[in-house]
């Protein structure tokens, strides 16, 4: 492959990539077909990727080449069509990630600005072909890639181009796993820490009717994924369940904040809206989490696979924690709506809480939930949840013995090959899990399997 | 200039593109239409698009498919390049190719226009950077694309072509376009916006300069620091090599031409803020770097220590480029430099290479010299800063240091210098000469604006030189002289004027010379016009007294120069002196008046000035009339004033001085023509005898009787009515002088008149008076130019009185004392026929008797033989009243009566002085004291005998020549001897008495 770089040097920036792109199309499906294990592109290939099409100056002496917009459009269309054409999908995996994988080099600015572009372009025009390779992409890739893509289809769906964002709506039937990540990167980009990351109502709107319309779509991602080492430690969640929960526990402080403004500024119509979008997640939430015992039980994974991780509640509810007082400090006089707002969050809070742990989502004891939420103030319900011992438990599933991340290993018998794990990564014990999944062969929602959700299959 | 679209066609055509849009194109759909694009080949139909609709699918790209974002508005660069290309060519074909493709494109244009518009006031914070960089790199291509048509004006009209591209659509539409970019952005983030701007404006340097004009005059407050910004970096990376003079060096033109074109264009309306940002980069410059200063948080050049060194330079350069800047700029700036300022800059500037300070000195001078207003201040910055500090002359502002003293001071230097080429050169070699002013209407002069504007400085100047402050007089001095050289004559005769008005001392007046003996060279005619121009203000009243008495001072002591230096030491004075000398001369009637003046300091210096300036050689009558008259006048003022100062107690020095002068005055009056001499004379005794003046010589008012007058209120009223009197007569007869009239010893019935105590107050000061009055009168009489050039033989010897000087005196003395002139004539009745006359001769003795001033006048007159003929009335009705007296006294010794005594002696004396009586008859007064009433009389009427039997006439006088005198021979008269009989006899009576004296009366 590396031969063909003399031919490609004296062509114009266009025809070089668009031969390159032939090429790259005939040497995988060459190598696909070969069966070469593991297929892997060779870093001369990508080498010429990066200097034909993402034009990375190889050498200092090497004039730069730059593709005008128009040629670029026209390459994106290229590709678009390349991708459409090409009917085998492991071909348009590897030549999809030999093309966007992050290689870590300069080059990666220019590949996630074409990125960008092309899943941009294939939203507005349907390409599913490259959904899913993004959606594949979107696994792979460290979070903050993910979040840097996600932002660039939210600008130009939701805010540069009024009138389109129907067009990025069409996703959720065009590509469900591609939805499902982009939600989950959305729920990571989106933290409502600040006005900058908070949703813009429309994308709020779009969310919140996918997952009406169908709760499963946010689970498709792990049920369709294979839970192998492969998955990169910083990648995104598998669900975003813990995004959107954070959404709608923050939801009423940061959307009041909103409001204040909102009101200063004499318009306060989005207010209810998002109010009522949130609580209608929230439910959403609760009822994708109510599906998760039949789930993990089906896999076998009840009690082993925390989908919602510690940290990330502990996170939350410092963010929480401290956001209410900041709400304290700014008003003084407690209005009853603030007071209101902050029991709302915490309702919330609990609520999704006990639901997660009933669920198997969350795996932890009382004991470390109180430790966590010992700053936050009085509310019933999570005092409730803190308390209170969970009888049904026992109806559904022998109880483990403790809850404590610990102890979560003892049920599972042949754990000796990594009996260290947990002690070199205490906070991180998903990351042992998918490594204890890998010994269970039989798992009926694995890839390749016809799984009964997609009703579009 | 502001250009609007059309709004409600705007609105009209975004609300059917929104109704039409293509909201519900389909995947497919968009992706035929995107094929459509790239290829420009309708996808359906397969035929090639038309400009116009390939702009539209473009814009329904970009209105659905965000990635097609950058390609489309790559695409329409060309749409609107294409636009401008046809509107450049219809305007080239002067509008009569068909103009269909323009309205094409133009609708197409709009189109775009509303929709980006739409889209940044929906979402400005995304669409804003994006159009605005998209908006400026467009027309900034545009315009140095097309810079080079022929319609384009040149890059430097940036007014033509602000115009040429508002009116094309295109690129109205981009600034449109970019405008409300900029005025979203501003809130944010407007650096970067404006970065963006000046980056493509250094790109597509001069052709883009309308752009950043035309936002700069609707963002004024952001442009202006950034352009300055800009230019100051741009500036500081060519480095010092592009300094000086600015050249236009072929293709790269340094980015100042555009910063100087931009705020030259934004000056008209913006210049307060222009000012204010030049003058705080100054600021700025100067400050030492902090790190982390607030104010930089706005530009980033305050931060390297580089562009901060460069900013002085920097803001020269844009002050020599451009007029405007300069003026916006320089009159405060002189404020701004207080010593701190000054020793920041100081430290700023020593790390510059020497020619580079160089440069900037020359600019600095060629600057201030072009600077047409606040020349002064400038001036009197670079003066306070440049004088070196000293302990006794404190400057207004405390001093810098020595290194910013000598700055300022090679900075003075430099701009003399400068100055002194541009003055000289100015008409290229032509004569600068006085009268160059008819020449100079052929050849206009090039005007330096900083000596313009210091033309109405001048008084300020000379004050500012005349102070003779260490250096700074020197500077001033010679600043002046180009001054005077550049303003030709008439500034040169008012810079003179001015020196010789403010001088105080001979070390100031000096600095006049030095004036002057520069400007001769060139100048001819000024001391006389200097003169005119002194008189001139002297009429129209301009100069206080103070003033004016420094100027006629200052005139006087330069021409008394002469004197001196005549006297052997020469100078460069001489012709100088000579020149004022004779300018005034000239002048004299002018000066004349100042005598009067109220203030005696002026009217002193005038009498000094008067004194010693050259007389003319010719004058008008009337001039030396009024001349002599105030000459006369001055004379008794000085004199009155004397007597005032020694009353007073103060010292008599400076009074004094001016009687002096005054008499030196009148005595060159006189001497100067017969008829000065005649008035002279004539007035100095009208004015002793003028009761206003009768006091100074111990003389008492007297009314028309010759008696002194009591004061009213001294004198009861008696009730004697004027109108009662006239009633009971019936008439207004008036009697006096026959031997009808009533004595003046009283109403009848009303006893006699009181007589008012005689008061003498100041006897020394009435003898001084009266000493100095003859002064003057001998002095007139003798030096008066009648009797000749004869020089005396012993110069010791005073000159003799002139008969005809001495005529005047007299017959000017008859007519104040006698003024009746029945019996006038020379000759002498009989003594009886005195009781003709009685009452004329007691006025005559009153007259005496109140003026005691008479006595020595009759004795000058006497000396002046033969005038004292012409005293004879006089002396006859004294002789009369004094007979009377002697004969009616009933004392025993004639010394009993004092003042007849006095009378009589002085009398006879004169007589004898006169050559009225030979010396037998001459001597008896001598005897006087010695006698009886009765015995007195005797005498007394021997002497009348005597000149009634030899008559006084002026023609028994003959002039002998080997003395210079008129001599009467009385050898041709008949014998004394029978006159001189009565004379023996009261010897005889009285010989033990006399004895001593009988050879006083041997004949």
């Amino acid at each position: 492959m590396g031969d063909i770089r003399q031919s490609l040097l004296p062509r114009d920036v266009l025809s070089a990539a668009k031969e390159l792109l032939y090429h790259l199309d005939i040497y995988i499906c060459n190598m696909v077909q070969s069966g070469r294990q593991p297929p892997q592109v060779d870093s001369k290939t990508l080498d010429l990727i990066e200097e034909f099409i993402l034009h990375t100056p190889k050498d200092r002496n090497a004039p730069v080449r730059r593709m005008s917009a128009l040629q670029e459009l026209q390459l994106l269309e290229i590709m678009c069509s390349c991708f459409q054409e090409q009917s085998r999908e492991t071909v348009r995996q590897l030549m999809f990630s030999a093309l966007f994988n992050l290689q870590g080099n300069q080059a990666d600015e220019s590949r996630m600005a074409l990125l960008s572009k092309l899943v941009s372009m294939a939203v507005a025009v349907g390409r599913v072909p490259i959904l899913e390779c993004a959606a594949v992409w979107l696994q792979r890739t460290h979070r903050l890639y993910c979040v840097r893509l996600v932002q660039v289809l939210v600008d130009d769906y939701c805010s540069m181009v009024p009138g389109s964002g129907p067009t990025l709506q069409n996703i959720h039937s065009a590509s469900p796993r591609f939805c499902c990540q982009f939600i989950t990167a959305v729920t990571t980009l989106y933290d409502l820490t600040s006005d900058e990351l908070t949703p813009p109502l429309e994308l709020l709107q779009m969310i919140v009717s996918w997952i009406q319309d169908d709760p499963r779509l946010v689970l498709i991602t792990f049920l369709n994924s294979p839970l192998s080492g492969s998955q990169p430690i910083s990648a995104l969640d598998v669900t975003p369940l813990g995004g959107l929960i954070r959404w709608c526990v923050k939801a009423p402080l940061a959307y009041r904040r909103d409001r204040k403004q909102a009101v200063a500024n004499g318009s306060s119509d989005g207010e209810p809206d998002a109010a009522r979008l949130f609580s209608a997640l929230h439910l959403s939430v609760l009822q994708v989490l109510m599906l998760l015992p039949n789930i993990l039980n089906e896999k076998g994974l009840f009690g082993r696979l925390a989908l919602l991780q510690m940290e990330s509640v502990a996170a939350l509810t410092s963010d929480l924690s401290r956001l209410l007082d900041q709400a304290d400090k700014h008003t003084h006089a407690a209005t009853g709506d603030a007071h209101a707002a902050s029991q709302l969050a915490l309702d919330r809070l609990a609520q999704a809480l006990q639901v997660a742990m009933a669920s198997g989502a969350l795996l932890c004891s009382r004991e470390d939930l109180r430790a966590i939420c010992s700053r936050l103030p009085h509310n019933n319900l999570l005092q409730l949840v803190l308390s209170g011992p969970v009888m049904y438990y026992n109806n559904i599933h022998t109880p483990p013995l403790a809850y404590s991340p610990h102890a979560a290993h003892s049920p599972i018998p042949a754990h000796a090959a990594l009996p260290t794990l947990p002690a070199h990564t205490p906070h991180t014990p998903l990351s042992s899990i998918p490594a204890s999944h890998a010994q269970y062969p039989a798992q009926p929602f694995m890839t390749g399997m016809p799984f009964p959700f997609r009703p579009g299959h | 200039m502001s250009v609007v679209f059309d709004g409600s066609s705007l609105k009209a055509m975004q609300s059917s593109h929104s109704h039409t849009a293509p909201t519900a194109l389909s995947a497919q759909e968009l992706s035929q239409e995107i094929k459509s694009f790239i290829s420009g080949v309708d996808a359906v139909q397969g035929r090639k698009l038309s400009v116009r609709e390939h702009a539209r699918c473009a814009v329904r790209l970009l209105r659905s498919v965000p990635a097609c974002r950058g390609a489309v508005l790559e695409h329409l660069r060309g749409v609107y390049d294409e636009h401008v290309s046809a509107f450049l060519h219809n305007l080239e074909m002067e509008g009569n190719a068909s103009s269909g493709a323009t309205s094409n494109l133009e609708d197409i244009i709009q189109e775009v226009h509303g929709v980006l518009s739409e889209f940044i006031r929906l979402n400005p914070r995304a669409w804003a950077p994006l159009v605005s960089t998209w908006a400026v790199d467009l027309l900034g291509q545009l315009s140095s694309k097309h810079a080079g048509r022929r319609v384009a004006p040149h890059s430097s009209s940036l007014n033509e072509l602000l115009q040429l591209w508002m009116s094309c659509a295109a690129t109205r539409s981009l600034m449109e376009a970019y405008s409300q970019c900029l005025a979203a952005m501003l809130a944010w983030c407007p650096d970067a916006c404006v970065d963006a701007l000046l980056d493509t404006s250094v790109k597509h340097s001069p052709h883009f300069d309308w752009v950043v004009a035309h936002i700069g005059s609707a963002f004024p407050g952001t442009i202006i620091s950034r352009v300055l910004a800009c230019g100051l970096k741009d500036f500081c990376s060519h480095g010092a090599k592009d300094q000086g003079p600015p050249v236009e060096k072929g293709s790269r033109v340094p980015k100042i031409g555009s910063v100087v074109g931009i705020l030259g264009h934004l000056a008209a309306h913006h210049s307060d803020s222009i000012r204010k940002e030049l003058l705080r980069m100054f600021r700025e410059s100067l400050t030492p770097s902090t790190p982390l200063s607030p104010t930089s948080s706005s530009t980033s050049w305050e931060a390297s220590p580089q562009l901060r060194r460069a900013a002085v330079p920097f803001l020269l350069q844009l002050a020599a480029m451009s007029p405007n800047l300069f003026g916006a700029v320089s009159s405060e700036l002189v404020e701004l430099l207080r010593p701190p300022v000054l020793l920041q800059l100081q430290s700023l500037l020593q790390g510059l290479p020497r020619e580079e300070l160089d440069n900037m000195l020359g600019l600095a001078v060629h600057l201030v010299s072009q600077s047409p207003t606040g020349g002064a201040r400038v001036l009197r910055f670079l003066a306070d800063t440049a004088t070196p500090a000293s302990v006794i002359i404190s400057g207004p502002t405390p001093s810098p240091n020595e290194g910013v003293r000598e700055g300022c001071d090679r900075l003075l230097q430099m701009l003399l210098l400068h100055l002194h080429k541009l003055v000289f050169n100015r008409s290229d070699g032509a004569e600068v000469g006085p009268f160059s002013s008819a020449s100079s209407s052929s050849q206009p002069q090039r005007v330096i604006p900083f000596l313009e504007e210091l033309r109405s400085h001048v008084g300020q100047l000379c004050a500012e030189t005349l102070r003779l402050e260490r250096k700074r007089h020197l500077w001033l001095h010679q600043l002046l002289c180009l001054l005077s050289v550049y303003g030709g004559l008439s500034l040169a005769t008012e810079t003179l004027c001015q020196l010789l008005t403010q001088a105080r001392n001979p070390e100031e007046l000096a600095l006049a010379w030095q004036l002057h003996t520069t400007l001769s060279s060139c100048m001819a005619g000024l001391v006389p016009a200097a003169a005119a121009h002194c008189v001139a203000q002297i009429h129209t009243h301009t100069l206080a007294p103070r003033q004016l008495r420094q100027l006629l001072l200052n005139l006087a002591s330069a021409i008394q120069s002469q004197d001196e230096e005549r006297r052997g030491a020469a100078g460069a004075q001489s012709s100088m002196a000579v020149q004022i000398g004779s300018a005034v001369s000239g002048h004299l009637h002018d000066f004349g008046p100042l005598l009067l003046h109220g203030d005696p300091a002026v009217s002193h210096a005038a009498a000094r000035l008067l004194s010693c300036s050259p007389l003319p050689r010719t004058s008008s009558p009337a001039h030396l009339l009024l001349l002599s008259r105030a000459a006369v006048s001055h004379f008794f003022l000085a004199l009155q004033r004397r007597g005032e100062a020694r009353r007073a107690g103060r010292a008599v020095g400076q009074t004094g001085e001016a009687v002096s002068c005054s008499v030196l005055l009148l005595s060159r009056l006189a001497a100067y023509a017969p008829l000065t001499l005649k008035a002279i004379l004539q007035q100095l005794v009208e004015g002793a005898l003028h009761k206003g003046n009768a006091h100074l010589f111990g003389g008492q008012i007297a009314d028309m009787s010759g008696a002194p007058v009591t004061s009213p209120a001294v004198s009861p009223d008696l009730g004697a009515s004027l109108l009662d009197i006239n009633c009971r007569f019936g008439t207004t007869v008036n009697f006096s002088g026959s031997v009808w009239s009533v004595f003046h010893a009283g109403v009848i019935g009303k006893g006699l008149k009181a007589r008012a105590a005689p008061n003498l107050p100041d006897p020394p000061g009435v003898i001084q008076n009266i000493q100095t009055l003859l002064a003057v009168i001998v002095q007139c009489c003798s030096s008066s130019s009648l009797n000749g050039s004869q020089s005396p033989a012993d110069p010791d010897e005073p000159l003799p009185i002139n008969p005809e000087a001495a005529k005047v005196v007299a017959v000017t003395l008859v007519e104040n004392v006698c003024p009746d002139v029945a019996n006038g004539e020379l000759s002498w009745p009989p003594e009886e026929h005195a009781r003709t006359t009685v009452e004329r001769d007691i006025h005559i003795r009153r007259c005496f008797e109140a003026h005691p001033v008479l006595f020595p006048l009759l004795q000058v007159v006497a000396a002046g033989r033969p005038a004292l003929c012409y005293c004879s009335a006089v002396l006859r009705g004294l002789l009369a009243t004094l007979l009377s007296h002697w004969e009616g006294s009933r004392e025993a010794s004639s010394t009993d009566s004092p003042w007849h005594l006095q009378a009589s002696s002085l009398l006879v004396s004169c007589m004898g002085e006169g050559q009225l009586l030979p010396p037998v008859l001459a001597n008896v007064h001598e005897a006087f004291a010695h006698l009886t009433p009765f015995e007195v009389r005797l005498l007394l009427l021997a002497v009348w005998e005597y000149v009634r039997g030899n008559g006084p006439l002026p023609q028994k006088f003959v002039f002998s020549s080997d003395k210079g005198v008129f001599c009467r021979d009385f050898s041709r008269d008949g014998d004394v001897s029978r006159y001189v009989a009565p004379i023996h006899s009261v010897l005889h009576k009285n010989i033990d008495r006399l004895g001593h004296l009988c050879w006083r009366f041997q004949l």
